[in-house]
């Protein structure tokens, strides 16, 4: 008996994508002969620079465009169908909602839409709300929201319908590093809770700490597939990290190597993590405000 | 492959195009009885004239279907200008409004009334006064403005060759500023013939008739107009209401026919009987 | 290999109107909504100084007429405004990519669009008419007081056609409604729909001239050409049921229904060419 195939959430085969720039048959490839397969219940990343076609690709994934060749499902169903969307939430790069509603009148809309029964709405909408942690500013108008508020009110109504698969395009861009670390918090609880995340991201350390597998694509192609661990980790190397050592410890700690028949390739002082300095620091001081 | 898209663009425009003509030639004949409703009373727009007075802008609103509330905006403005007895902007201003929008009879009327009644007295008090301009000179002016106003009324059956509010109006310009009781009589005339003509005209035009000595005429006239007139009639189903009764006042043309009879010595076995 | 077995979506009704709701409420907290309204509304009211001119009777028909062209112009402003602002705001805010990558049909985000736009018109159509109405019977019966001649065959405002007069001009801003959300679906700013919206308009106002003069051009090439033009655009003539709105002799309710079925045909198929030309837009 072989390992069964996982079951996949996202299948692009063959997907080229053309924009026409002049009427006379000019046109932009923003999507080049992708082939892709997510799994369900894993985080995946889609990277690359700008212009790459990552946008574009989730646009067809969310059938907001048609692909011009190959083809694109969702669940297993072609990504044009109004179906493929029944379960899929989709917070855009900076959303802008209807500024005249509520926080809870806005997800109330979405949940509508998406076709919540009215008997579980208002539950399911305050449920969401809590989640992404704005219960405090549920009823101020979306227009007097600050960016974080923003896209976590914009998380709220991607997961109003209880999705499988949320698609979050750059979900931090304009965010300041503690909302954008407490979005790769709830993206974490969204993987516990067995859900699939594409997410597109500039910040390469999030998506390092939050996904599975990662896809790089440039010119809209792909260039790099794979688990994340084998991706970045360097196999065969290990690094030891120990109290300072003076220059005699040091000189017989490269003997005691050599013995054995390995080498100190590098001795340096580690660092924190900028982002994880920040963090400590700002908690720290909220800390103290609140005493 | 290149020139697909242009391919597309156009077989697209061209279903619009088709679904729109398909349209258009389905509904018509569920459109015209309607339109042919409409089309009767629908005066023709005369855009020569009317780019020259009003400048582009002003006709596009017209051609947008703006040509009612254009109207009344100049018509607004020909008052305003009235009130300052200003005669070439407000004879001009009222021509400009029935051009624009010949359809409201209050135009024709209101414009007429300014021009036969209002703009002698202008040219008048212009020239110095009633006291300074000589009795000949004030009727040359009342006959000059009398004649515009005359002709403007007319231009008016172009649009409305069934108002007998037009022929009131020629009708009392001849009577009140030119004293032509003959003129004035046939113009009632032809506006008691219409079919939303008031009691009264058929009245006013009987006793032009007396008062021009034509007694057997309008002894003839009143006995013909008196069985068209809301009254009491015993045993009738339906019975006018007061207002009616009121307005057309009846007993005083019997009143006028028995005067008559009396003028005219009509035997009692041959009068009139109601 | 997963193939979750999906349930189709069908069209829904319920969807068009969450989408019409939120239309309408988005366009009646803009400025631009109130302010046309407050103008039209104060045009309308200000026609009670017409009394100034002394008129007389004809002031009635004169308030009439100057009410209908007030809403008319303010009308066809606020449809075309109102529905191009909506449909780019949607666009531009990207709130369209938010709503449309819901399971929801293009369909019901076009129609539910031009059912909040044809309603907030039904709201203005209704507020200024009804203003109207009242502003009339006032008048008319201080008139009436002071010139009971002028009344001998009764009171001379037939109030239910002016009501009908404006259920029609309501049914017309529909129509225009539609040619507004049609030529939004392909073009790409807001200034462009406008501009072309307000051209249709002149054009569906002057389609009668090509309706009547195809038969008597002489050339064939040109004839059928003047007649292909006649059949494109609606005829917005045809909404002028009456010269004199309210006033003189009473509407046709048969015609007036053929009209009405005569805007629903076009709504429903400027409605239709939007979902078309919206289907392949790419958001």
């Amino acid at each position: 008996m072989t390992n069964p195939t996982p079951p996949v959430a996202i299948e692009i085969r063959d997907l080229t994508k053309d924009f026409p720039l002049t009427l006379r048959g000019v046109k932009l490839r923003a999507v080049d002969n992708l082939t892709l397969s997510i799994p369900e219940g894993q985080v995946f990343g889609l990277l690359g620079p700008n212009g790459s076609g990552k946008s574009t690709t989730i646009k067809i994934i969310l059938g907001l465009l048609d692909p011009t060749v190959g083809e694109c499902k969702v669940f297993g169903v072609p990504s044009g169908r109004v179906d493929s969307r029944l379960n899929v939430g989709y917070l855009p790069e900076a959303p802008y909602f209807y500024r005249y509603l509520s926080g809870t009148e806005l997800v109330r809309f979405y949940g509508r839409i998406c076709g919540v029964p009215r008997k579980r709405l208002d539950d399911r909408v305050k449920e969401v709300i809590d989640w992404v942690g704005l219960s405090g500013a549920a009823h101020r108008r979306v227009g007097t929201y600050s960016k974080g508020m923003l896209q976590r009110i914009g998380l709220a109504q991607a997961l109003v319908h209880d999705p499988r698969l949320i698609i979050l395009d750059e979900p931090t861009a304009g965010v300041d590093p503690v909302g954008s670390a407490e979005i790769s918090e709830l993206i974490l609880k969204l993987k516990a809770q067995g859900k699939t995340v594409l997410i597109t991201s500039h910040l390469l350390a999030q998506i390092e700490d939050v996904c599975d597998r990662v896809a790089i694509l440039d010119k809209g192609k792909l260039i790099l597939e794979g688990d994340m661990n084998d991706l970045v980790g360097q196999r065969g190397r290990q690094a030891l990290i120990v109290d300072p050592l003076t220059t005699a410890q040091l000189a017989e700690l490269r003997v005691w190597l050599a013995e054995r028949g390995h080498t100190l390739d590098a001795v340096e002082q580690p660092r924190a993590r900028l982002d994880q300095l920040f963090l400590s620091q700002v908690s720290r001081a909220v800390k103290g405000e609140n005493k | 492959m290149k020139s697909n898209f242009l391919v597309i663009r156009c077989l697209r425009i061209a279903l619009v195009i088709a679904v729109l003509v398909v349209t258009g030639w389905a509904i018509r004949p569920f459109e015209d009885p309607a339109w042919q409703v409409v089309r009767a009373q629908q005066p023709a727009m005369k855009l020569d004239s009317l780019q020259g007075a009003l400048g582009q802008g002003v006709t596009v609103g017209l051609l947008g279907g703006f040509r009612a509330i254009v109207a009344d905006f100049f018509w607004i403005k020909t008052n305003s200008v009235w009130s300052d007895n200003d005669l070439p902007t407000t004879q001009k201003l009222i021509k400009l409004v029935t051009v624009i929008d010949p359809r409201p009879l209050y135009f024709w009327q209101n414009g007429a009334r300014m021009i036969a009644y209002d703009m002698p007295n202008w040219r008048i008090v212009a020239g110095g006064g009633y006291e300074v301009v000589s009795k000949e000179e004030q009727r040359h002016i009342d006959e000059e403005q009398s004649t515009v106003a005359i002709n403007y009324l007319t231009e008016g059956f172009g649009y409305h060759p069934n108002s007998a509010l037009l022929h009131i109006e020629i009708a009392n310009v001849y009577l009140n500023r030119l004293k032509d009781m003959d003129a004035a009589a046939k113009a009632y005339f032809k506006a008691a013939q219409q079919p939303d003509a008031p009691y009264y005209v058929a009245r006013i035009y009987g006793e032009l008739l007396r008062r021009q000595g034509r007694n057997a005429e309008a002894y003839a006239w009143l006995k013909q107009l008196y069985p068209t007139l809301p009254r009491i009639i015993e045993g009738a189903t339906t019975q006018p209401s007061a207002q009616e009764l009121e307005m057309g006042m009846a007993p005083v043309v019997l009143e006028r026919i028995r005067e008559l009879e009396k003028e005219l010595k009509i035997p009692a076995s041959l009068s009139f009987k109601p | 290999m997963s193939t979750t077995n999906q349930a189709g979506v069908p069209f829904s009704l319920s969807r068009l109107l969450i989408v019409a709701g939120n239309t309408f409420l988005e366009a009646v907290r803009q400025k631009l909504f109130n302010f046309l309204l407050l103008l039209a509304i104060g045009l309308v009211a200000s026609a009670q100084f017409f009394q100034e001119f002394n008129f007389g009777s004809s002031e009635l028909k004169f308030i009439s007429d100057f009410g209908f062209g007030a809403m008319v112009f303010f009308g066809s402003t606020l449809t075309i405004a109102a529905t191009a602002q909506l449909f780019f705001s949607e666009i531009e805010n990207r709130t369209a990519l938010t709503i449309l990558a819901k399971p929801i049909w293009r369909t019901e985000f076009i129609f539910g669009k031009f059912v909040g736009v044809f309603a907030v018109v039904g709201v203005f159509c209704a507020l200024t008419t009804l203003l109207l109405v009242g502003l009339l019977y006032h008048r008319e019966n201080a008139i009436m007081a002071l010139h009971p001649d002028a009344f001998e065959h009764g009171r001379i405002i037939h109030y239910g056609d002016l009501i009908v007069m404006g259920v029609l001009q309501w049914l017309k801003f529909g129509v225009l409604a539609a040619i507004t959300l049609f030529i939004a679906s392909f073009s790409n700013t807001n200034l462009y729909t406008v501009v072309m919206s307000f051209f249709m308009l002149v054009i569906c106002h002057l389609q009668y001239l090509a309706h009547d003069a195809y038969a008597q051009v002489a050339s064939l090439p040109l004839r059928m050409l003047v007649r292909v033009l006649s059949y494109i655009f609606p005829n917005f003539q045809l909404f002028n049921l009456t010269d004199q709105i309210g006033i003189g002799a009473g509407l046709d309710s048969g015609l007036a229904l053929r009209v009405a079925g005569y805007a629903a045909i076009y709504i429903a198929v400027f409605g239709g060419l939007a979902v078309y030309s919206f289907r392949s837009r790419e958001i």
